[in-house]
Order: C-alpha cells, then structure tokens, then sequence
C-alpha cells in the first residue's frame, strides 16, 4: 500500500525522507512528486544513472557503423568512381561525424525515456495529484509499516497525509 | 567489378593559330547532339546551350587589335573538380578517360557547374524545344534531356561507341569533323603515334588553366611566346 | 506560483480577432509561395532567374540564411544552459522553437532548388535495383546528414523540456486539446526519476546540439568553400558561417521576443533585462562579424590574385556594391551605434537593431554566392543575376511560413518553459 504526505519545503520534505531511509524504507520505496525539479542535497534521494556512459557508446557504436556502412556500400556496389578512391576518410568523415552525434542524440532521449520509467510497463502505483507549489512524497510500505512511516511523516512537518 | 583498365584514352588537340573563329565547331556540334534551340530573350538571359563555344579575346587598341579565338569545350579533365561534388555520382570519368554525364541519374543540383572552372556545363533550365521543321533532324544515336538535367560536351561519345562497336577507321567527333581549317585533332592518347599524341608532346603545346591541376585533355597549341 | 501559471497560459486559449487577422493573411502568403513553387515544378526550374554562370540563386541564399537562423535555440539553449546563465530561463523555449521551424524551412530548400526536385530522394542511400548509390564524398551529402541530424536533434531538444508542461496542461484541457497533450505528455506524473533523467538528458543534449550545430554551418559553409570558384574557396569560410548564424539567430530571437511580449502581454517574464542581455550578445556577434569580413577581403584584396580580385571588385565597387556596403552598415554601423552607445539601448533600439542585422545577413548571403558565380575564372562567361517573381514569392512565402508555425506553435504550448521558470528567478527590473 501507498501513504503520501505532502509538504510545502523542500527541508521538510529532506527530513521526511531522511527518517524513513533511518527507519529501513530503501530509496525504492520513496517517490517525490512535484510540478518542478526539486535539488535534494547529496545523499538524499540519489538515483545512480547510467545515462553518460550510454551516450557515448551509442555515439560510438553509431560512428563504427557508419564508418562499416560506408566503405562497405561503397565496395559492394559496382560503382564507377573514375579513379576516385573508393573509400576515403577524410572526404567523408563529417557524414561519420553527423551520425555519430545521431547517435548520441538518439540514445540520450531513448535512455531518458528508459530511465525516468515513463515507456516501462505502467507499474500499478497510484499517483498522487500535486498541487502547485506542494512536494509529494509516496511511500510504498505494507500494513504493518503503516504507522511508522505515518509516524515519521507527521513528526517531518506533513501538512497532510493520505492513504494512496 | 574495378575499373576496366581500357585500350584507348581519347584526347583533341586544337591550333589556336588555324582557328578563325568560324563558329562551324558549334553548328556542328548542335547538329550532331540534339542541343536545344533557344530563343532570343532566353539567350539574353544567359540560357543558350553551346557545348563548344568560341571565346573571343580582343588584345590592343584600334588600329592595332588582335583577335585570338579559343574553342572552348569540356576539358575532360583527369581530375575533374565537377566529379567530387555530384552528390549522386552522376558525373564520373569512364575507363576510356572522358568525364560522362548520366543524365537519367541528375536530380539538377548544379553544383558540378558551379566546380567547372572552364565553364562548359551547362543546364536544362525547360524541356527542349526545336523550331519547324528542326525537330526532324535529330540525331537518333543521342539522347534528349528533359528540364533539369545537365549536359556538356561528351567527345561525341556516340561516334565512339560506333567506331568501337563497328571498327572503322578514325572517329572524329562532330566539331573535329567540321573545321574547314583542320584545326582540331582527335585521337587516342595511349597511342603514341596518334597525331594527338605528337601534337601534345610539340612544344607548341599548352593546357588550359594548367595551374588548376585539372590535367585535361585537351591541348591547345599556341605560337610559343 | 498560480499567477506565473495563469499568465503564461493565457496565450493557449481562445483566438483574438488580432490573431486571426495576422494568422489568415500569412497563410495566403504562405499559400502562393507554396502555388508558385508548384508553377516551377511544373514548367521546369527555368522560370527563376538563375542562369549561367549564376546556377545558384536565391534559394541558395535563403536556405543559408534560414539554417543561420536556426542558430538561435543553439546559442540560448545550449551555450547559455552549459554556463548556467539563469536569465535564459523564459527565452529558452521562443528560441528553440525557432530552431525547430528555422530548420523545418531552410531544410526544404535543398529540395526547391533541385532541377528534378521530385528525385530528391535519390541523395539518400537505399538499396535500390539499380545497383546505385549517392557519393558521400560531396558536401551535398554531408548536407544532408548534418541538416537531418540537427533536425531530430532539435526537436528532441524542444520536446524534452516541453513534457512537464504539456503533463500540466493536459490536467486542466478538454476536447482535442487534452488529447494531444496527453499524447504528448507520455505518462510523465513528476516523480523525482523522471526529473533527474529529463536534467540528465538535457545536459548531455546541450552539450551535443552545441557540437552538431557548430558542425550544421561548417558543412554549409563548406558547400560553397571546397568548390574552387573565386573567393569561394576560402578557409574561413567554416567559422565565418557559424558566426554569422549565431548572430543572425539571436537577431531573429530578439525581434521574436519583443513580439511575443508585446502581444502575449508578458512584460514581467521578459524584462529589459533579458533584452539587455541579448542586445550585448548581439553587439559581440556584429563584432565578431565585422572581424571576419574585414580579415577575409583584406586578404584577397591585398593578395591581389587577378581572378580573385575581379569578383573582389564586383562586391566592393562594381555592381553589387550598393548590397555590398548596405550590408557593412546594417550588419556593424546600426548595431554598433544603438547598442553600444549604452543611453541608445533599449527594447525598441534593439529591435530596430534586429531587424537591420537580418536584413544585412540576408545581403551577406547574396553577397557571397552571386558575385562569384557572377565573374567565373573566363571572363567570356561572366553573366549577370535578377530573381524572378517566383524566387521572390518563395523567399517571402518562408517569412510567412516562420510566422504561421510560430504563432500555431505559440497557441499550442506556453512560450516560456513554465517548470524552469521558478518564482525566485524571476529577474528582478533594470
């Protein structure tokens, strides 16, 4: 089951997080919803991301391909080039530029797609409404756990708790 | 499939001292491939279609001017700045060393034009048209381009095929064939008792626009200074 | 907070009699530039006045001019967000959006331009029956893949920030409206995951639309430089584009802001401040600008090369000098005088600055493809070019072809990126 306490600054909501993680509710079952980014200090609410390292090996893999592409291509097909080198690097190499920054492009957004949850599996976790200027955080905790986390949210500052 | 390595290698070369300007090169060559016939308020717009052309060059003061007439056609260059810039390889030297136009492969991005520093492409800015009864006479052996196509001098590739195809002796392209002052020669370079292969090695020899590194293969032969 | 809110969505609803009574007008422009283009796809590319030797016009000239403007959401965007700058924050989405649909124009013009433009298609490599291919090695091609990936580039960079709005939008949305925002929204619930990718991913798509656009106008520019023609085949030719395209881009952002604050009445959210701000970047490019013109026609003027000097002689004192100096005025003189004389510096001085600094770009353009095809190496193939009403009714379509898109896209979506755009940074009144 779902709680969500909402608060109206970010401190409160800090220590809400902080004395939940102390009472053993892992970042997996915190949730902070908001209508704009909220900058939790280092520590927190960290969500270790994978995204740089994807990028640069989609801009990599995207830049080989291309490279593989083009000089195969050019051998394979009977073309004509009338003394024309028929690979040349440095003649082509903004077209392996340009696609390896299509690389990156493409996995920067299809990753962040992946990672922010939004083309996953629509997870049957309620979503709490937030209204402007409020900071939502859900907690996901079984029956029994109710009360500590309702205990910790109240003792935070929550202006409101509800039963998701 | 690499290039074929081929027997000939076709080359011309023009005495600019025979020249008199006579202007039959161009006729000829309009008879001979189809070009398309402008009009007067077209041609003042800079769209006549002349594969070879006369360049006049005026030097001195009257009374003591002196004309000199250069036939200017596509060089067929051995390093042709049109062929790197065609992004859809429609222009490309052959085994046989001439530069080729597809005109079936053109989309008209005009950019080889743009390249020929010599000036020779030129464009299919409308479909062509031929005043009565002019579109009787075209030749069959050439195709007609349609708007948006570019075409330039192609060494009469059609006679080429045919003297290959039927082995008689001497293929001359339509201009070479019609100068009444025998100044234009064509030949096979590789042959090196062509006429065109001595003329070129004569020290009267000179290329166009040699500085740009094009290596073409036409030879104009000039009086040495 | 509910106020911001209020006030930039305000623009989103309903239509005023003024909005349609400039949108209508513009369409019909947009209309017959699409009607005159259809006229010379019918009777062949020969009714513009391109020619030989000019086989490059005006729509060579306006497809550089509009991948310059394109410049604009790069430079805000990207440079501004990489360096943290906080007075960006309400300008970043009006200069995206201009990107987006600057591309979205100048992109249509490799193919407007095309003797066959219905085989475009044949400059992308597809397996075919006919065993052929495109030639990578030409700057056509490199065009091709630049200007594509800029695009998607762009667009992503402009949807990105977009999902949070269009999340909140579609709450309070009915009818089609709410379905398209919806559409858009892709299930974001601003979980605090979401947050940090979309923060993660927009760093990193700063960082590489920065690297794509610096590239976009190098390989443009490299069209006309790797050909040999007189005063073409020049190294400085990479840098001078991409200069020249930020600094029309951020003319082009100015007078798209002080339009939208003026109708969208948004003077709170786009103070003197930013236009401040803008007007000295503006200043810095026509600077910028003024340096690489004079270091590449002094040195052809001083080398004094004969080909070279021919086309140097129609730009500086021939027949093109009246576009020639126009633009050396309208691209240093107005901008230096009325956004460097600090009492001149204001909203109206730095539109008019704006405004002059694109007429100018657009001269430079002219100026630098015209002239050189004009006086080609063989004097006995020199020629002259006029633009025939088709060229012109083209050109003058994309102008309102930018206004339509723009004013469609501005009814849509909040023109100012509502979650980065906090209460305590709104920039406090110079």
């Amino acid at each position: 089951m779902y709680l969500k306490g909402e608060f109206r600054e970010k401190e409160t909501a800090t220590r809400a997080i902080l004395d939940l993680k102390a009472k053993g509710f892992g970042p997996d079952a915190l949730d902070v919803f908001s209508n704009e980014p909220i900058e939790f200090a280092g520590g927190v609410l960290d969500r270790p991301s994978r995204m740089s390292l994807v990028v640069v090996a989609s801009a990599l893999a995207f830049c080989l391909l291309t490279i593989l592409f083009v000089r195969f291509t050019q051998y394979n097909y009977p073309l004509v080039t009338g003394g024309m080198p028929l690979f040349s690097l440095w003649s082509t190499g903004v077209v392996f530029y340009e696609l390896t920054m299509l690389g990156a492009i493409l996995s920067s957004f299809g990753w962040f797609l992946w990672e922010s949850g939004l083309i996953r599996r629509k997870s049957p976790a309620p979503v709490p409404e937030v209204e402007p200027g409020m900071i939502c955080l859900r907690v996901r905790c079984s029956e029994q756990q109710e009360d500590i986390a309702s205990e910790q949210l109240i003792e935070a500052g929550a202006t409101g708790i509800t039963k998701l | 499939m690499g290039a074929k390595v081929s027997e000939h290698r076709w080359g011309m070369a023009i005495d600019l001292d025979r020249c008199t300007g006579c202007q039959a090169c161009v006729a000829a060559c309009h008879a001979e491939n189809n070009l398309p016939v402008s009009n007067p308020e077209q041609a003042a717009k800079g769209r006549a279609v002349h594969w070879i052309r006369v360049d006049r060059y005026y030097e001195g003061e009257f009374p003591n001017v002196r004309v000199k007439h250069r036939p200017v056609l596509c060089q067929q260059c051995d390093e042709a700045p049109c062929e790197p810039v065609c992004p859809v390889y429609a222009t490309y030297k052959n085994p046989e060393g001439l530069n080729v136009q597809v005109y079936n492969r053109c989309v008209g991005t005009r950019y080889c034009a743009n390249n020929c520093p010599y000036s020779v492409r030129f464009f299919n800015w409308f479909d062509p048209e031929w005043p009565e009864p002019l579109q009787l006479q075209h030749n069959p052996d050439v195709s007609i381009r349609e708007a948006g196509v570019m075409e330039k001098c192609t060494f009469c590739i059609q006679r080429i095929k045919r003297f290959e195809e039927d082995g008689t002796s001497g293929v001359q392209p339509a201009c070479v064939q019609s100068c009444p002052a025998e100044a234009m020669v064509f030949g096979d370079l590789n042959d090196p008792e062509s006429k065109v292969s001595q003329l070129a090695e004569s020290g009267r020899a000179t290329q166009f626009l040699e500085e740009l590194g094009t290596k073409p293969k036409v030879f104009y032969l000039e009086r040495a200074k | 907070m509910d106020d911001v809110r209020k006030d930039l969505w305000r623009p989103l609803q309903g239509t005023s009699w003024r909005y349609l009574a400039v949108l209508m007008p513009l369409s019909l422009v947009t209309l017959w530039g699409l009607i005159a283009w259809g006229y010379q796809l019918d009777r062949g590319i020969g009714v513009a006045g391109i020619r030989r030797p000019v086989f490059w016009g005006f729509y060579l000239v306006d497809f550089v001019f509009w991948i310059g403007i394109s410049h604009a959401g790069t430079l805000i965007s990207a440079i501004l967000r990489l360096t943290d700058a906080e007075w960006r924050k309400p300008v970043t989405r009006a200069a995206e959006a201009i990107t987006v649909f600057a591309l979205m124009i100048g992109g249509m013009f490799p193919i407007i331009h095309l003797g066959r433009a219905w085989i475009f298609y044949w400059l992308v490599p597809y397996p075919n029956s006919r065993l052929l291919w495109p030639n990578f090695r030409s700057p056509l091609m490199w065009d091709l893949t630049a200007i594509s990936t800029y695009l998607i580039g762009s667009t992503i960079f402009l949807f990105l920030p977009l999902i949070p709005d269009v999340a909140q939008l579609a709450r309070h949305a009915t009818g089609w409206r709410r379905w398209l925002y919806r559409k858009l929204a892709l299930g974001w619930t601003g979980s605090d995951r979401e947050w940090h990718a979309l923060e993660r991913a927009m760093k990193l798509m700063a960082g590489i639309i920065l690297a794509v656009a610096v590239s976009v106008h190098t390989v443009v520019a490299w069209d006309f430089s790797m050909a040999i023609a007189p005063m073409w085949h020049s190294t400085i030719f990479g840098p001078y584009f991409v200069a020249g395209a930020i600094f029309s881009g951020i003319a082009a952002l100015i007078l798209a802001m002080a339009v939208i604050r003026k109708t969208m009445r948004l003077e709170q959210y786009l103070t003197p401040h930013h236009f401040n701000n803008l007007a000295k970047l503006l200043l810095l490019m026509s600077l910028l600008w003024l340096y690489f013109t004079i270091a590449e026609n002094l040195t052809v003027w001083y080398g004094n090369e004969p080909k070279e000097m021919m086309v140097f002689g129609a730009r500086a004192r021939g027949t093109f000098a009246p576009y020639f100096w126009t633009m050396v005025v309208c691209n240093f003189f107005v901008p230096f005088v009325l956004l460097g004389i600090r009492k001149l510096r204001s909203i109206k001085t730095a539109v008019i600055a704006s405004v002059t600094v694109l007429i100018g770009m657009w001269l430079e353009r002219y100026i630098i493809i015209v002239p050189t095809l004009s006086r080609p190496r063989l004097a006995a193939s020199w020629g002259s070019y006029a633009p025939t009403w088709v060229e012109i009714s083209i050109t003058v379509a994309t102008f309102a072809t930018m206004v339509v898109l723009y004013l469609t896209f501005a009814k849509l979506f909040p023109i100012i990126s509502i979650w980065e755009f906090k209460p305590h940074d709104r920039v406090p009144e110079r």
